[in-house]
C-alpha cells in the first residue's frame, strides 16, 4: 500500500513537472532560427502526390490554416506569400469557391505594400477562380464590388459585373448593376443605354425587375431628350425673352413639328423655373 | 461454393473478434462526426470540410484495415496449424484463397458501410441535404479496396506477414502515385526507359482510376463510361492478383 502509494505521489510530482515547464516553455518567446516558416511551403504538384488521392483535403487543411495565419497579427510577416499560398490552395482544389473569396478578401486587407501589385495580385487570384468556375456568377460578382469598394477601381469592377452578368443563373440584378454602372460611369452613349435598359425590359424575369429595368430605360430615354430639346427651349428663351408656355408655342415658333413625348407615350413638361424639360414618370402595366 | 462461404465467413468472425479493428472504426468515426468542429474553423462553405474529411478518413481506415488483416490474414491459420485442419477436407487450395479474400473484403465493406452512413448522417445534420453521391464515392472506394484486398492477399501468401503489410502499403502508396509514373514517360528521351516505365505502369494499379472525391464534393457530373471502365479495371486486376495468389498458394509448402 505505501509503494503504491509512493508511486502515485511520483506520477503526480512528474505530472506537475511535465504541466509547468510546458507552461515556461510556453511563456519563453523563442525565434524561429530557419527564418520565415512559410518559405518551406512544398509546391502544388508535391503536395497533390503526397495527399496520395486527398488534395481536396490538404487544401482544406490549408485553408483553414491561413485564415487562422493571416487573421493573427503577431507575425511581422503576416502577408508575406499570400498570394503563393492561395495559389497553392487552389491549385490543389481550383473548384474552391471560398478560397478564391477569401484570399482575396484577406490579400485586400493588406495595407503598407504596393497597392498597384497588390490589386494585381488580387485580379490574378479572382481570374484564376473565374477561369476554373466558368459557371459561378457569384464569384464575378464578388470581384466586381471588390474593386468598386476596396481599390475604386470602376474599370476593373466594371469589368467583372459584365462577366457577372454573362454567366448562366446570374440574378436580373447583376445585369441591372451593369446598366447602373455604365450609366454613372458613361462607359457608353446614350442610345446604347436605350438598347441595353429595352433589351433588359423585354427580357425581365419578373414583374419587379421589369419595373426595374423600365425605370432605368425612362430615365436613359429622357436623357437622350434632354438633350435634343433643352438646346431648343435655351434658343426660344433667348429670342423671345420668355419661357415656352407650352410645346405648342416651340412649334408655332418652327422649333419643333409636333410635342415631344416620354418614352411611355406622355408628353413631356416644361419647367417654368429653370425651361427645362420635365418627365412625368408614372409606369404602365405593359 | 460453399466452402469460400464457410471461409469468408469465418475470416470474418475472426476479424470482428480483433479488438484493433474496432480501434480503426473507432478513429474513423470520430474522425467523421469531428470533422463538424473542423467545419467550424473556416469561412464559407463548411459542408465541403466535412465531406472531404469524411471521404479521407473512409479511404484512410479501409486501408490500415486492409493492410493490418493482411498480416493476419493467412499467417494465422499457418501458425496455428488449423490451415491443415481445413485443407485436409475437401476444399482446394484455391476456394482457400478465394474464402479469405472475401472474408477480407466483407470486413471492408463491413467498415465503408459504416463509416458511409456517419457521414452521410453528418451532412444531413449540417446542411440539411441527403446527399447521395456519398453513397458513390463509398462503392468508389470500395472498388480501391477490392484491389488493395485482393494484394494484401497476395503479398500474405507470397511474404512474411509484417513485410507483406509494408508492401500492401506500398501498393497503395504507389498506386495512387503511378499516374505521375505514366506522366514520366513523356519526360524521359530514351524509348527503351519508356517502354520499361510504360510496363511498369500497367503492372501497377493505378488506383486514382477510383478517386472521384473532387466530383462529389463539388457535386460535378460523372461520365456513366469512367464508373464503367472503372469497376472493369478493379474486377480485372482482382482476378488476375487473385490467380497469382492461387498460384504461389498452391505451390507452397506450409509445412
Amino acid at each position: 500500500m505505501k509503494r503504491t502509494l509512493a508511486s502515485f505521489a511520483v506520477i503526480v510530482v512528474l505530472l506537475g513537472l511535465v504541466v509547468l515547464s510546458e507552461v515556461r516553455l510556453g511563456e519563453i518567446t523563442r525565434e524561429d532560427p530557419l527564418g520565415r516558416e512559410l518559405l518551406y511551403l512544398p509546391s502544388p504538384e508535391m503536395l497533390k502526390i503526397m495527399s496520395l488521392g486527398n488534395p481536396g483535403l490538404v487544401a482544406d487543411v490549408l485553408y483553414l490554416w491561413s485564415i487562422q495565419y493571416y487573421s493573427f497579427y503577431q507575425p511581422h510577416e503576416r502577408f508575406l506569400y499570400l498570394e503563393t499560398v492561395y495559389t497553392l490552395i487552389t491549385d490543389l482544389d481550383p473548384l474552391y469557391v471560398d478560397a478564391y473569396r477569401i484570399g482575396a478578401l484577406i490579400m485586400q486587407i493588406q495595407t503598407g505594400s504596393d497597392q498597384e501589385e497588390l490589386e494585381a495580385a488580387v485580379r490574378r487570384l479572382f481570374d484564376k477562380g473565374l477561369r476554373n468556375l466558368p459557371d459561378n456568377w457569384q464569384l464575378a460578382e464578388a470581384a466586381a464590388w471588390d474593386f468598386f469598394i476596396r481599390f475604386a477601381d470602376r474599370e476593373t469592377a466594371l469589368h467583372y459585373a459584365e462577366v457577372a452578368s454573362q454567366r448562366p443563373g446570374a440574378p436580373p440584378r447583376i445585369k441591372r448593376m451593369v446598366g447602373v454602372w455604365r450609366d454613372k460611369e458613361s462607359a457608353w452613349t446614350l442610345d446604347d443605354s436605350i438598347e441595353y435598359w429595352r433589351r433588359a425590359v423585354e427580357g425581365a424575369e419578373n414583374e419587379w425587375d421589369r419595373v426595374l429595368c423600365m425605370n432605368q430605360f425612362y430615365d436613359a430615354v429622357t436623357a437622350r431628350d434632354r438633350k435634343t430639346l433643352e438646346p431648343l427651349l435655351d434658343t426660344f428663351s433667348a429670342r423671345f425673352g420668355f419661357c415656352p408656355e407650352s410645346w405648342e408655342d416651340l412649334i408655332r415658333a418652327g422649333g419643333l413639328s409636333r410635342v415631344p413625348l416620354d418614352a411611355f407615350g406622355d408628353p413631356y413638361g416644361i419647367g417654368f423655373k429653370d425651361c427645362g424639360l420635365v418627365a412625368f414618370k408614372k409606369f404602365k402595366d405593359q | 461454393m460453399r466452402a469460400v462461404r464457410a471461409i469468408a465467413a469465418n475470416t470474418f468472425r475472426e476479424a470482428i473478434r480483433d479488438r484493433i479493428l474496432y480501434l480503426f472504426i473507432g478513429f474513423a468515426v470520430v474522425m467523421v462526426v469531428s470533422s463538424k468542429l473542423f467545419g467550424m474553423l473556416t469561412v464559407g462553405d463548411e459542408t465541403k470540410i466535412i465531406k472531404d474529411i469524411g471521404l479521407a478518413a473512409m479511404q484512410f481506415f479501409s486501408m490500415l484495415i486492409a493492410v493490418m488483416m493482411s498480416m493476419i490474414l493467412i499467417s494465422r491459420e499457418v501458425d496455428s496449424r488449423t490451415v491443415f485442419i481445413i485443407l485436409a477436407k475437401p476444399v482446394r487450395r484455391w476456394q482457400f484463397i478465394l474464402g479469405k479474400y472475401l472474408g477480407l473484403v466483407s470486413i471492408v465493406t463491413a467498415n465503408l458501410i459504416l463509416i458511409t452512413v456517419v457521414l452521410m448522417l453528418t451532412v444531413l445534420l449540417v446542411a440539411g441535404e441527403l446527399d447521395l453521391m456519398l453513397l458513390f464515392a463509398g462503392v468508389m472506394t470500395m472498388l480501391e479496396m477490392l484491389v488493395l484486398a485482393a494484394f494484401a492477399t497476395l503479398f500474405a501468401v507470397l511474404t512474411r506477414p509484417i513485410l507483406g503489410s509494408l508492401m500492401t502499403l506500398a501498393v497503395f502508396v504507389v498506386g495512387h502515385m503511378s499516374a505521375d509514373l505514366w506522366l514520366l514517360t513523356r519526360q524521359l528521351p530514351g524509348a527503351l526507359t519508356r517502354a520499361v516505365i510504360a510496363i511498369v505502369y500497367y503492372l501497377l494499379p493505378n488506383l486514382e482510376r477510383f478517386n472521384f472525391r473532387a466530383e462529389v464534393v463539388h457535386d460535378l457530373a460523372i461520365p456513366g463510361a469512367v464508373v464503367g471502365w472503372a469497376v472493369l479495371y478493379s474486377f480485372a486486376f482482382v482476378v488476375v492478383v487473385l490467380f497469382l495468389a492461387n498460384l504461389r498458394f498452391r505451390g507452397k509448402d506450409l509445412k
